[in-house]
């Protein structure tokens, strides 16, 4: 399994955003151009809200 | 306006949409109509579903005296004939804890079980008329 995917956290985290992205635009609008518009929305909202919530955590201990 | 979107869906029962949307992810939209919906939702979900499993994740079972276990049961089941039929081959239906990526699995898994119910109610306010 490693071979076939590093474990890269940011990786993971943006493939997962991919995903629930594409699936919300589908299913919350109808009209491509408004799909599109959700999808790049979700999309940098969830990686820069990951980025945002792990660089808050990062002065914890493990 | 896409071609999608100005298609209009056959009208078909409710139940036998919600039914099938169940079964496999996308299936309760290529019934009503909405066949290239049907197929991206399908695309969409099962690599959610199979990256869960490559990822290592758990194939959620009810656990007495573990009370969440009943909620991430009803999540994962939700992926319909995905998870049954992982659950048939897999070897490595709970999981391997210890895998750096367990997390991640449990994670894709849950979430393609919880898309697919939310296909299963689309499906029925598509077929009811409630849904455009």
């Amino acid at each position: 399994m490693i071979v076939l995917f590093p474990v890269d956290h940011f990786l993971i985290m943006t493939l997962y955003a991919f995903l629930a992205s594409a699936f919300f635009a589908l299913l919350w609008r109808r009209e491509r151009r408004e799909r599109w518009k959700l999808f790049a929305t979700l999309m940098v909202s969830l990686v820069l809200g990951g980025l945002a919530v792990a660089w808050l955590m990062y002065p914890f201990p493990k | 306006m896409s071609a999608e979107a100005t298609a209009v869906s056959v009208s078909r029962p409710p139940l036998a949409a919600a039914a099938l949307a169940w079964v496999f992810p996308g299936l309760g939209h290529f019934y009503l109509g909405r066949r290239r919906l049907g197929i991206a939702f399908a695309a969409i979900v099962t690599a959610t579903f199979l990256l869960g499993i490559l990822f290592q994740g758990r194939l959620y079972s009810i656990e007495p005296g573990q009370p969440l276990t009943i909620l991430a049961t009803f999540a994962v089941y939700g992926a319909g004939l995905l998870n049954i039929v992982a659950r048939m081959i897999s070897e490595n239906a709970g999981g391997t804890i210890l895998s750096p990526t367990y997390e991640y699995g449990c994670a894709f898994l849950l979430t393609a079980g919880l898309m697919n119910l939310l296909l299963v109610l689309d499906a029925w306010d598509i077929a009811s008329g409630t849904k455009p």
